[in-house]
């Protein structure tokens, strides 16, 4: 059977949200793959939200908020990129293959790049194959 | 935590929705998940009877929490939230669940895109669970306005407003009033002297008693929120100045495009190669001469300078078809006898009396001829040959395809409208945002084009985007009256979705402290924890996620509901596969 | 005479260690002289390291027979798993004592690896061993005498409430004494006792809330360090002077004692009540503190914090979100 990643997605309303709603009024087409979790700021993405996507089987997890220096709310996306890279590297030390991991600027008036990343991370996901993690977590214990 | 009973709507959306999604079975799957006591669907939930659906089964199934499957929640959370305030719920124990945006009208397989909609679903009624109640919070207003920018969007702003006898303080970069209008003669279509336009505005502004005006003024940051805010100002006296203000309007407008940067038309080689703004200087003086004194003979207008170009700017700068126009016009009147070239890539004549105007125009004599903005621009040379006329214009004719040859004594280029250096400044101290052209956004393109998503803060005129005077003066009125609502209304709701720490938990190392940027978070000695200021906070949970202990709590986006709604969608996810 | 019978039946005690080092039952001695107030109120049905009861003898005993077990270290091996499974049996209150049997411990840094390289590493790859036949251990060994039998080694580690329910955490690498005898006299005298799945012997409070060095708003770090690599001043939070303190995360209950002693805690205590992962709030902490909104700045900062899931799951890499690394 086709393997289908599931990517579970972080938005942030102000921007990457909006642009994900202009890529809809626009009826740009894109791979079903992701599912949107919606945030106030990309800032609010708390590592413990990444993990358990990751632990409940999510193959991929995409953060996305407002372009540095337009941060609706100041500087909550710069919080945003040192959270992402630290957590990149715990990710690696745990074996989770750090591409399944992705931060993207998106602004509210990049429809278009929202549905052409939706359809690059899928792609990228899809070669890696399904996260490991859920199974083993659940069945390597003994 | 009460036990919760859901009612789950999912809407059809007339086709919109319904066409990509099955409606139905959403319902029906949806319909056996815990807690949901009702499952339903319908093809418009915001209409009157769709609401009505909601109120009634509010009441009749005692339901404490609402799921809508619909829309994005940026169109209709409001909207249903309120039927909940209605009903008697509060309007914070409510979900709404993307399926239209993000779902039917992007995906052609209806049956991934349905799998995807009930998984949305899934994660909406697990995370409604934890909402909790939140009560409305309200400020006060500062009856007070201030207005960005003195030029024609900027007083007709502050004139509207100081009319209704509220205070404006009225901000102004140089050291005069009237922005690029000053700049004009006379305005298209009809041909009105701008200097009598704005002669009287200015006058009516300067004299207003209402209306304080700042010159060689800029705005630096901008402290509180709607209805309070703050800013030191410097103005050319130096002297500090503290403003208070409920609102704000920005008119800081746009700049003309730097033609030199379009190196083939030779604008700063070429001393008669001019701008479409000097060229309105030069209408000014009553004579069109040329830089050495001579009345031009040949005078070529070229289209597009700067704009719908790839290179430099993709979007049309609205008006320099139309001003173009104007320019032929006035030349065939002040110079009877000359050759007067039009060179276009399209011609936009828009809106009231303008295509009258190219009508008129075109029956004057005047040479229209099209060249391809895409794939070749003209080429401006300076002649060498003596006996030649001073400048040759190459270019090729689009409908036909010829190569042409224009003599020109004078070259006046229509440049586009660009924004200006600091607009990221003044973004960023008002706290809006800019998008790739660097003009404001507003909050909805479409409905709400003067408002923007920082409450309080409206954009009008230029520096939204590229618009004549008609478009700028009904937006500066429209923000006006937005405002005098609020002004009116003698308070506005704040933003209740805000951080509070659990001083039970909280350790007191003070690490959220600098993380705020509205330094909404002091540290409390005495008590020794951080205390969340309600009415600074702005709701973003930065700090959240920044506290090592969990103690701070980002309400309505608490980590609870947040793992709660991914644990509904992952788990509905699996069960699906 | 008639001896004098005591007022109120003594409390039936026991003391059972998993994949432990042996620290938690040596806490439970360092009460010192207040052991004999123990003693007085307790009656020792079942403690290995100190008594000869046997396995049998526990079997022997009637459902909740027990009082009060105190179940240190990780669950390792099949027989850590069968007693705790029995010791549940047979106590009406199950404490998962420790940071081993609360969290993982650190034998649960052995999630980092798997049952196979373990074993391929000990009885074959070690400098020490020579092994040139490969014998690993087994299950099951059968000898003249009849079968030999080890524990099954899991690849994973696991906390107590992973393997079954339990009542109470007393967290701590160990416990604090002072902590478990409060613990204790609570059980003892009858006192009403927190709600079941509740950790005692530490405070609602991390241990910034206690720790005496001095904290300011400043908590911007421009690079990280090891404790050694720094001239700490004694006073100054460690935070502060770039060195990553697990403190702001750790529940406060051991006294500050690693701070006290001038070294950053490390998270034994494991983490407050609202915290859905034991770890992932100090990444973010910790990453938040990162003074850079450049993008490559940020990531020169990152490399300076060499080990981040040994730094944040030291002792509860079993009970995080991810739990183990996957292979």
């Amino acid at each position: 059977m086709e393997f289908n990643p599931t990517i579970v997605a972080f938005l942030c309303n102000w921007c990457s949200y909006t642009g994900a709603d202009l890529a809809g009024t626009s009826r740009m087409k894109y791979k079903p793959n992701v599912r949107v979790i919606r945030v106030m700021c990309s800032g609010r993405v708390d590592p413990t939200f990444v993990y358990k996507s990751f632990r409940e089987g999510a193959d991929g997890v995409l953060i996305c908020g407002c372009h540095p220096g337009d941060c609706h709310y100041q500087e909550g996306n710069y919080k945003c990129l040192r959270r992402f890279k630290l957590m990149k590297k715990y990710i690696t030390q745990m074996g989770i293959e750090p591409a399944r991991l992705h931060l993207e600027w998106i602004s509210a008036s990049e429809g278009k790049q929202f549905a052409e990343l939706i359809d690059s991370m899928t792609a990228r996901i899809k070669e890696l194959g399904p996260s490991k993690i859920k199974t083993v977590v659940e069945t390597l214990a003994i | 935590m009460e036990e919760a009973r859901i009612g789950v709507y999912v809407c059809w959306c007339g086709n919109n929705i319904a066409k990509m999604v099955d409606v139905e079975l959403v319902t029906e799957l949806i319909g056996k998940l815990p807690h949901v006591v009702v499952s339903k669907n319908y093809k418009y939930m915001c209409s009157d009877p769709g609401q009505e659906l909601i109120a009634e089964d509010i009441l009749e199934h005692n339901l404490n929490r609402v799921v809508v499957a619909a829309c994005s929640p940026r169109i209709h959370e409001l909207t249903f939230r309120k039927v909940l305030e209605k009903s008697g719920l509060n309007p914070y124990l409510f979900e709404m669940a993307n399926i239209r945006e993000q779902d039917s009208w992007v995906h052609d397989n209806r049956e991934a895109a349905t799998r995807k909609a009930v998984e949305l679903v899934a994660g909406a009624i697990s995370r409604v669970q934890y909402h909790e109640p939140l009560d409305k919070r309200s400020v006060g207003i500062n009856p007070a306005t201030l207005v960005i920018g003195g030029g024609v969007a900027g007083m007709s702003a502050a004139l509207e407003v100081a009319n209704a006898g509220r205070e404006v303080y009225l901000l102004e970069k140089t050291e005069q009033l009237g922005g690029m209008v000053s700049h004009f003669d006379l305005t298209f279509p009809y041909l009105y002297d701008a200097d009598k336009m704005l002669e009287v505005m200015i006058r009516r502004t300067i004299n207003h008693p209402h209306i304080k005006v700042f010159y060689n003024t800029t705005i630096s940051e901008v402290h509180g929120y709607i209805g309070n805010f703050e800013t030191t100002i410097q103005s050319d006296s130096n002297q500090e100045q503290t403003l208070t203000f409920g609102n704000i309007i920005v008119a800081t407008g746009l700049r003309p495009f730097d033609a030199s940067r379009v190196g083939q038309y030779g604008y700063g080689r070429l001393p008669n190669v001019i701008t479409s703004v000097e060229f309105e200087d030069l209408l000014r003086t009553g004579q069109v001469r040329t830089k050495e004194g001579n009345i031009p003979q040949n005078i070529a207008i070229i289209h597009c300078v700067g704009s719908r170009n790839t290179e430099f700017h993709e979007y049309c700068s609205r008006t320099c078809c139309q001003v173009a126009l104007k320019f032929a016009n006035q030349l065939r009147s002040l110079l009877p006898d000359s050759n007067i070239y039009d060179l276009y890539a399209d011609m936009r004549a828009f809106g009231k009396g303008c295509e009258e105007l190219y009508t008129a125009t075109s029956k004057k004599e005047i040479i229209f001829m099209m060249f391809d903005q895409q794939h070749e621009l003209p080429q401006i040379i300076k002649s060498v040959a003596p006996g030649d006329p001073p400048m040759l214009i190459f270019f090729r004719e689009k409908i036909s395809g010829l190569g042409l040859e224009i003599p020109a004594d004078m070259i006046i280029l229509m440049v586009g409208m660009e924004a200006h250096p600091d607009v990221k400044d003044i973004a960023h101290a008002v706290g809006i945002s800019i998008c790739s052209n660097a003009f404001f956004i507003e909050k909805h393109p479409k409905l709400d084009p003067v408002a923007t998503t920082t409450s309080g803060v409206y954009i009008v005129g230029n520096c939204q985007g590229p618009k004549g005077i008609p478009d700028s003066v009904a937006q500066a009125k429209a923000a006006a009256a937005r405002v005098l609502a609020t002004i009116n209304q003698g308070s506005v709701h704040v933003e209740v979705t805000t951080a509070e720490v659990n001083e039970t938990l909280c350790c007191g190392c003070q690490t959220c402290i600098m993380v705020c940027p509205y330094t909404a978070i002091h540290y409390d000695r005495e008590k020794k924890v951080s205390v969340v200021n309600e009415v600074l906070c702005k709701g973003c949970g930065t700090c959240g996620s920044t506290c090592p202990t969990g103690a701070i709590r980002s309400k309505h986006f608490t980590d609870q509901q947040i793992l709660s709604q991914i644990d509904g969608l992952m788990k509905m996810a699996l069960k699906i596969e | 005479m008639k001896e004098e019978t005591s007022q109120k039946p003594k409390l039936k005690l026991a003391v059972y260690w998993g994949a432990a080092c042996g620290g938690c039952c040596v806490s439970v001695l360092d009460v010192h002289e207040k052991l004999l107030d123990v003693i007085a109120a307790a009656d020792l049905v079942f403690w290995p390291i100190a008594l000869d009861i046997k396995y049998k003898d526990v079997e022997a005993m009637p459902d909740k027979y027990i009082d009060v077990t105190l179940f240190n270290g990780a669950v390792r091996n099949s027989e850590n798993e069968h007693i705790a499974k029995l010791l549940r049996q047979k106590s009406k209150v199950l404490v998962a004592y420790g940071s081993c049997a609360h969290m993982g411990g650190i034998p649960g840094l052995a999630n980092f690896t798997t049952k196979e390289a373990i074993f391929k590493r000990v009885y074959e790859e070690s400098e020490s061993t020579v092994n040139p036949d490969k014998i690993f251990p087994q299950t099951h060994f059968d000898v003249d005498e009849g079968t030999l039998e080890l524990p099954t080694f899991y690849n994973d580690v696991r906390s107590l409430n992973q393997v079954v329910d339990v009542d109470y955490y007393l967290p701590g690498c160990p416990p604090q004494s002072e902590r478990l005898l409060e613990v204790f006299t609570l059980i003892a005298t009858g006192a009403p006792l927190p709600p079941a799945g509740s950790v005692v012997g530490a405070s609602e409070k991390t241990q910034c809330d206690e720790c005496k060095r001095t904290k300011t708003e400043n908590k911007k770090v421009k690079r990280f360090y090891r404790p050694i690599d720094i001239k700490d001043d004694g006073v100054t939070c460690f935070l502060e002077q770039g060195v990553i303190c697990m403190g702001p995360s750790t529940r406060a209950g051991c006294g500050v004692r690693c701070i006290v002693g001038n070294a950053p805690c490390r998270g034994c205590y494991g983490p407050s009540e609202a915290a859905s992962d034991p770890g992932a709030k100090m990444l973010s902490a910790i990453a938040t503190m990162i003074d850079s909104n450049n993008e490559k700045e940020i990531e020169k900062v990152v490399e300076t914090i060499d080990d981040p899931a040994g730094t944040f799951y030291r002792f509860s890499l079993p009970s995080s979100i991810i739990r183990r690394t996957i292979v």
